[in-house]
């Protein structure tokens, strides 16, 4: 409707000799990304303004007698005294499943060298989160494809989950492998031709990142062939700050189309931190009054204006976030982690510790949760996996315990034991996401015991074993844990059947 | 923004506000605040006085309308276009000429912050983004 009435327009300015009103302004100082104009009396706040060689910027600061803006592009060319003038509209970028397979800049221009985005659609890049009457509550689960999330702290559609950890943790991991599985899901939902499916896209936000590092994701996505089911919005660490404060903003626009479509998306910031930190810098330019660690004071809403974008609504689509924040040497009471584990309805969180010992993903189970919780879950993982976490947390705390002595009593053991277990059969190497069936398949074998006979060294190896033989020659059952969604009486007998001939086969 | 500047700032306002009497700018009110810098030397005079000249050229340029044109224009025409701008901006508003052949033909009306254009390179201009 919009694009249509913006077209008329277009046509009657092009066809109109009648005089154009432009309000101006010329540039007084320009740093750092940041010009302040003087004149522009009718600008609006967040308003896009014209600069001299197509660059645009946006009106941050409204003072008495001059403007603050932010330049988006390139800001080579511009000069003190340069002409800037008003557009009367509000930053858009093109929206639509047009931007599937691509990569954009932060103002959803191509920027992957595969011609020109024919989107017929814009949104403005700040826009009001939906209120409270048109969400709904988050009870459909999100499957990432990482056992040890999906069964304990399980991500429901239109959940803000944050992912939190030191640098190299695997953070951009976890979201890479999240994509994947959801494109893996797509690919089998849409082939099964059921009508209730509905596939989740994904938008991911590079933020200040080093150019290589999007390559090497775009790259991991392709090879999984999930880029086609995602959009990858870039406003990496040679872009200004001002794009790199705007582009989370661009890619929730995206995202809120496919919401507003009754369809369903997953939106990863990484990473806020960054965000921050070009904000900060813009904030400081700007001159605007610095609070704690020298950020300025509406951080905070800087965030949650943000991440309240990501909702579940009522008759329509949803938006999940995984926003990503990167700690320093694990100090989650940093200003910017305590703002975002706030906003956000749990953390996942990375131990480096962890990491290192070779348990990856190293989600660390005691800090990590999730508050929608087992609402977001299917009734088979609840089943498997309902147990675990506390199974988990009991297994840490003996752990550390037993460091200090050799007599244990058996129960002590046993627990030790199928602790070690527990941990060993979360481990997952990287960009391979495992579906749900499987998860719940493995879970069980655990349940049941499969595992306990075997060296610990190879449960991991034993677990993919276990799948490779239900993915290879038990479609039929996994079809029916997927589709049932619960393991009643029948399922688990032939489940049972089922591990029995791959226990009968399987050779430690 | 250091205080200084701040202040050299909120300065220039202060004798900007006493300046403008009845919505226009009052010569001898702008000698008075002259000889008032001159005798008083606040910190910075420098800056308070670009500051000051700033706010009263934008003061002026609200009040003078800038017609730049291509082709012939007649001083009815520019009274014609004073007499419409003071009608619009509840102001009193002269009109100057000044000719720009790059606008191909047509006016551009400059008047404070405000640009009218009518001109044939704007149109061009428009024409050939859109294609």
């Amino acid at each position: 409707m919009s694009t249509a009435l913006e077209q008329i327009e277009q046509q009657i300015a092009k066809l109109s000799s009648k005089a154009i009103k432009k309000n101006t302004g010329t540039i007084r100082t320009i740093a750092d990304g940041v010009a302040k104009i003087d004149g522009l009396s009718d600008v609006m706040y967040n308003e896009m303004v014209q600069f001299p060689g197509g660059a645009i910027g946006i009106a941050l600061n409204l003072e008495e007698d001059e403007v603050g803006c932010v330049i988006l592009g390139d800001v080579a060319q511009l000069k003190e005294g340069d002409e800037v003038t008003t557009t009367g509209k509000l930053l858009s970028v093109p929206v639509g499943k047009a931007l599937l397979g691509r990569a954009v800049d932060a103002l959803g221009q191509p920027i992957d060298g595969k011609g020109p985005i024919d989107s017929k659609e814009t949104y403005p890049v700040e826009r009001i989160a939906p209120g409270i009457i048109v969400r709904k509550s988050v009870t459909q689960p999100l499957f990432t494809g990482i056992m040890a999330i999906d069964s304990m702290i399980p991500i429901g559609r239109g959940q803000r989950e944050l992912i939190i950890g030191d640098r190299g943790t695997g953070k951009t991991t976890i979201t890479v492998d999240t994509i994947i599985n959801q494109a893996k899901i797509n690919k089998v939902g849409l082939a099964s031709g059921d009508p209730k499916f509905r596939p989740v896209y994904s938008i991911y936000v590079a933020i200040g990142q080093k150019n290589s590092n999007v390559v090497r994701t775009m790259s991991a996505l392709e090879a999984a062939g999930a880029l086609e089911y995602t959009v990858i919005v870039a406003a990496t660490a040679a872009d200004n700050p001002a794009n790199q404060y705007i582009a989370p903003y661009s890619g929730a626009a995206m995202g809120e189309w496919f919401m507003e479509n009754g369809m369903d998306a997953l939106i990863v910031y990484d990473d806020l931190s960054k965000h921050a930190v070009a904000y900060r810098q813009i904030s400081l330019i700007l001159k605007r009054p610095s609070g704690r660690e020298a950020y300025p004071g509406d951080v905070f809403y800087l965030h949650s204006r943000l991440l309240e974008r990501a909702a579940r609504l009522d008759g329509k689509g949803s938006l999940t976030a995984l926003p990503i924040i990167e700690t320093l040497a694990g100090d989650v009471s940093a200003y910017i982690p305590t703002n975002v584990i706030s906003i956000t309805d749990g953390q996942i969180f990375l131990e480096t510790d962890l990491f290192n010992q070779g348990i990856r993903p190293a989600v660390s189970v005691g800090l990590s949760v999730s508050r929608v919780g087992s609402a977001a879950q299917i009734k088979a993982t609840k089943q498997v996996g309902g147990k675990l976490k506390g199974e988990l947390a009991q297994f840490r705390e003996l752990a550390a315990f037993a460091q200090f002595g050799s007599d244990l009593d058996a129960k002590t053991k046993s627990q030790l034991d199928r602790g070690s277990r527990i941990v060993e059969l979360f481990k997952q190497p990287a960009f391979s996401p495992i579906p749900i069936e499987l998860q719940v398949a493995t879970l069980w074998a655990m349940q049941k015991g499969y595992y306990d006979g075997l060296d610990l060294k190879k449960v991991t190896a034993a677990a993919a074993a276990l799948r490779e033989f239900l993915a290879s020659r038990n479609d039929a059952l996994l079809t029916k844990i997927r589709t049932k969604a619960a393991l009643d009486a029948d399922l688990e007998g032939e489940l049972k059947a089922a591990l029995e001939t791959w226990k009968a086969t399987f050779s430690a | 923004m250091s205080a200084h500047d701040r202040s050299a700032q909120q300065l220039a306002r202060q004798l900007f506000k006493l300046t403008v009497v009845d919505g226009t700018v009052s010569p001898e009110r702008v000698t008075g605040v002259l000889e008032f810098v001159e005798k008083t030397r606040p910190a910075n005079p420098v800056m308070v006085l670009r500051a000051y000249r700033r706010l009263v050229a934008a003061e002026l340029g609200r009040g003078q309308a800038v017609v730049e044109h291509a082709g012939a224009v007649t001083k009815a025409m520019l009274e014609q276009i004073a007499a419409a701008l003071t009608q619009k901006y509840h102001r009193p508003v002269t009109a100057t000429a000044r000719a720009n052949p790059a606008l191909l033909g047509g006016l551009r009306v400059h008047i404070g912050d405000d640009v009218y254009e009518s001109s044939l390179a704007n149109q061009l201009a428009t024409l050939a983004a859109s294609l």
